[in-house]
């Protein structure tokens, strides 16, 4: 019975192994992350915790928009967390997956108002002093849904994906941001938006190696565009942004079957302002590269962590992000087949 | 087309014999023959590595194997073909014409029971009691070739170069990677020892992948040899399909979820196949599935997947063996000496049903799993079939390989030693047929060629004795004189792992250890039960006896000296208990009629309602 034994294991495992998902989250002025477009079976539940801290400093750009907080002469922190659900299913007959995020946190700034136009400083602040503003709270939620276009077939049982070795791949992801964050009219630093918004992504990805864990590496390109409504009370003012055209890039291997690692690369540009139709400042032009270590800790959960900083782009305005994201995955087979494992 | 005007017959092969008689022992001491062709045959042997009795299209099987269909074509099949339960014993027959006990390979050099060592014939190596075909036939004028698998002896005056081969590509143990990473299956010896015309290999090329490496290095070596006109033995014994299975990248999905279905369907397919090209009888009793084996309509798809993914390998593999030795048919036409070349094609044991990949890795903190876990032990889906890998695909494929068998490799019940036969080539009568009326064994394959080549079997070789061979020459039954070589009293006898079996017509005893035998002889009669089903030794006593009898005089003529250990004697332990077997026991209550897409809707978490 050694066949049969080794199957059942075999088996196990591989349910097992197949819903440890990582999967992105949209937020603004950050990247959806390695793997975040790979395919799960239907039904593959995943929940995770996202911790974000951002460091800006703008000493000379111009940007007037409370999610990218690039203000010039700022000096940003931000903590943010983003608190994601996401289910894998099949739509159109294709992989597909939903996901719903909760962004929230805390977000500090430093100006030196001398470089922010009159027109947009709080009422009592004179030009010239420095100024500090925060925001905490909830960010703008957002749903994400994702479909496949090109080369993966429904993954609705374990034949699916044992049959799924995947080369050529290629997405569809809407994502919609829902104004519902925090915000005060009266400040420059807010966590929400005030207006709706939403990115269109076409993530691309070449997989090559062997498609089993430890031995899978891949080629990741997510081009993408945002595109916002009209904020109509910033600082009493109308604030319209052109899109913000997005290229995001990862080279990913794994090193082990449950440890692989991800050279990342974001640029974004675009993101015009204009206040009250008139143009304001410089058009978005940062380039980030950075690194991704993610770890499976367990049957169900993941840790990642990575690290990104401007090389290319706008000299005047560094940033780097630091991110930390613990996913836990489960679904209903894989659950049953521990229990019986594990003889419960 | 056979043009037979190119070879005189074999009746002049034999006029060249019979005149050659007095002369054998005296030229096999000189120093090798040139000269011109006289008519002879090139001689390609070709030899699978545990391919399984069914596998071949031409005898039943589902695996493109169009090449050597094409050969059975041209020449013909065998149905009642023996060989040795594994693989060294069977070759150390192969070249010598004489009974493993006799040859050295007594019993496998790496399983030699204590009470066996040291004894005559158990030498673990093709020994200096026997002297090979090649020797005998480059002493004759033919060039002699070799690529592939020896596993007949380490030490210089072991290997291919010292026992007749001129030129060699050598795989010199029993079997590993089949890639450029070159492990063996033995720990003693982590790399597998290659030798090229009797040298060490030193490394491997990058690009190494066994059955094009031997099928290169076999044109190669004819390439190089011929315009001096002298004819060639060509011995390719191919790795393939034995274990690691392993298969070039771009062939890795070419049987694509074709195995998903099971193994008793693929089994049942198989069987209906033979019976349409007459390889087994109408109402052929064929063996019952193992008895601790599941059927595979209780598997999920899901597990059913995986299990088909190792057959899918395997018979990648068994196809990728047979394009490589069309590029070998081709080669021959090109250069216009195919018409000319007897092929011999044969397996050398059993489909292996055994896992040798636990016997091979043994436990954790030991030498044996410290090799594993350097080589070999990535085992995720995809990554099976490919370097660093050992997928085998066990004893539930392995019955279907066996098909109408029982058992498989190792084992002396049919499913062990029952193997494919074609012989084509020029004077080989009746294209296309199928012989049923032969009982044939492998040790009959030198004299056969040397019959063909018009060389006499000495009675001394360089100074020393060697026995004289058992087998029998398979000429007078290929120019269609006679439809066998042996009459109803001739017989064979088989001994390994202490398993033994006589055959003597239709009829056969068996010796196997529990729980798969009874651990006592038992009687078949394999014209009507070639599956071993149907014990009759209450039924004919006196006919068992008379067989026990000839099992006496088999043990006494070759000096069989039966083990005090066995890689089976822990077999009864190891298996689960074996209870009386009802047919519709334990109901199924309708699941065999469940067609395998609802069965695989039903596992995906469709049609709960039907759950």
């Amino acid at each position: 019975m050694r066949q049969a034994n080794g199957t059942t294991r075999s088996l196990a495992s591989l349910v097992i192994a197949a819903i440890i998902v990582s999967f992105g989250v949209p937020a603004l002025a950050t990247d959806d992350g390695a793997r975040a477009y790979w395919s799960a079976r239907a039904g593959t539940n995943a929940f995770s915790f996202q911790y974000l801290r951002w460091d800006i400093d703008a000493t000379g750009s111009l940007q007037f928009d409370p999610g990218a907080y690039i203000y010039p002469g700022a000096d940003t922190e931000a903590s943010v967390f983003v608190l994601s659900w996401a289910r894998h299913l099949t739509l159109f007959n294709r992989a597909s997956s939903l996901a719903v995020n909760l962004v929230g946190g805390n977000v500090d700034v430093d100006f030196n108002s001398g470089l922010v136009p009159a027109p947009f400083l709080p009422g009592g602040v004179l030009p010239g002093a420095t100024l500090s503003q925060s925001s905490s709270g909830y960010a703008d939620p957002n749903v994400q849904l994702v479909v496949n276009l090109v080369g993966t077939p429904p993954l609705e049982s374990n034949v699916d994906l044992l049959n799924y070795e995947p080369s050529w791949t290629v997405d569809a992801a809407v994502m919609l941001a829902v104004p519902i964050g925090e915000y005060d009219a009266d400040k420059l630093v807010n966590l929400g938006l005030n207006r709706w918004y939403g990115r269109l992504a076409l993530p691309i990805k070449y997989h090559f190696g062997v498609f089993s864990p430890g031995y899978m590496s891949s080629f990741e390109l997510t081009p993408s565009v945002w595109l916002f409504a009209e904020n109509d009370d910033f600082v009493g003012q109308k604030l319209d942004n052109d899109p913000l055209w997005q290229l995001e890039a990862h080279l990913t291997h794994d090193f082990t079957r449950g440890f692989f690692g991800s050279l990342d690369a974001l640029y974004r540009g675009g993101f015009q302002s204009e206040i009250n139709s008139t143009e304001v400042g410089d058009e978005l032009d940062i380039g980030n590269v950075g690194f991704t270590l993610n770890f499976q800790i367990t049957g169900n959960v993941t840790m990642r962590t990575g690290y990104s900083s401007n090389v290319f782009g706008d000299d005047n305005l560094d940033n780097s992000i630091l991110r930390m994201q613990f996913v836990y995955a489960w679904n209903r087979d894989s659950e049953n087949a521990k229990k019986l494992q594990e003889g419960h | 087309m056979i043009r037979r005007t190119q070879f005189p017959g074999l009746i002049a092969v034999l006029a060249v014999s019979l005149s050659s008689l007095t002369l054998g022992a005296v030229q096999a001491e000189g120093s090798p023959q040139a000269g011109p062709r006289s008519g002879k045959p090139n001689i390609l042997l070709i030899v699978a590595d545990d391919l399984g009795y069914s596998d071949l299209g031409s005898y039943g099987g589902e695996i493109n194997t169009s090449v050597l269909d094409g050969l059975a074509q041209q020449g013909v099949r065998f149905t009642d073909f023996y060989v040795s339960p594994t693989c060294s014993v069977t070759r150390s027959m192969l070249l010598s014409g004489t009974d493993n006990h006799i040859a050295g390979l007594g019993n496998m050099g790496e399983l030699n029971a204590p009470n066996q060592m040291g004894q005559p014939g158990y030498e673990g190596v093709l020994n200096q009691r026997v002297v090979t075909v090649a020797s005998l036939l480059r002493d004759h004028g033919y060039h002699t070739y070799m690529a592939g698998k020896w596993h007949l002896g380490l030490k210089p005056d072991q290997i291919p170069h010292a026992r007749g081969f001129e030129r060699d590509f050598s795989l010199l143990v029993g079997g590993g990677s089949h890639f450029a990473d070159g492990w063996n299956l033995e720990w003693q010896i982590p790399k597998a020892p290659y030798t090229e015309d009797g040298h060490p290999v030193e490394r491997l090329p990058k690009d190494f992948y066994s059955s094009k490496a031997y099928t290169d290095k076999t044109i190669q070596f004819i390439d190089e040899g011929r315009g001096d006109g002298k004819p060639f033995f060509a011995y390719m014994a191919f790795t393939a399909p034995h274990g690691p299975l392993h298969v070039p990248n771009d062939w890795l999905r070419r049987y694509k979820n074709r195995y998903d279905e099971g193994w008793d369907g693929i089994r049942n397919q198989r069987l209906e196949r033979m019976r349409e090209l007459g390889i087994v009888e109408e109402d052929v009793n064929a063996a019952d599935r193992l008895y601790f084996l599941p059927r595979s309509t209780t598997f999920a798809p899901a597990a059913r997947v995986m299990q088909g993914r190792k057959m899918e390998l395997y018979a990648a593999m068994v196809e990728y063996m047979d394009d490589q030795i069309g590029r070998v048919f081709n080669y021959l036409k090109e250069i216009g000496e195919y018409d000319n070349t007897v092929v011999i094609f044969i397996s050398d044991n059993g489909a292996e049903g055994n896992d040798l990949r636990a016997m091979v890795a043994g436990q954790l903190g030991t030498l044996g799993f410290l090799h594993a876990m350097n080589n070999f032990a990535e085992d995720g889906h995809n990554s099976l079939g490919r370097k660093g890998t050992y997928a085998e695909y066990g004893p539930l494929w392995a019955q279907v390989s066996m098909a109408p068998f029982r058992i498989y490799k190792g084992w002396t019940s049919e499913g062990g030693i029952r193997s494919p036969l074609i012989v084509s080539g020029p004077g080989v009568q009746g294209a296309g047929k199928l012989n049923k009326q032969a009982i044939l064994h492998v040790m009959d394959i030198v004299p056969t060629l040397l019959e063909l080549a018009g060389v006499q079997h000495p009675s001394t070789y360089k100074g020393r004795e060697v026995t004289p061979m058992q087998g029998k020459s398979w000429v007078g039954m290929l120019e269609g004189r006679t439809q066998s070589p042996r009459t109803s009293d001739d017989w064979l006898g088989w001994e390994l792992f202490g398993n033994r079996a006589i055959r003597q017509g239709d009829w056969k005893i068996s010796w196997l250890y529990q729980p798969l035998g009874t651990g006592g002889w038992q009687l078949f009669n394999l014209a009507q039960d070639p599956g071993e089903e149907n014990d009759l030794s209450a039924e004919f006593p006196e006919k068992e006896t008379e067989l026990i009898a000839l099992w006496d005089q088999y043990v006494a003529t070759n000096g069989v000296v039966i083990g005090d250990r066995s890689p089976f004697e822990g077999a009864k332990k190891a298996l689960p208990d074996r209870v009386p077997d009802f047919d519709n026991y334990p109901p199924v209550r309708g699941m065999e009629a469940i067609p395998y897409a609802k069965l695989k809707e039903l596992m995906a978490g469709e049609n709960k309602e039907d759950r």
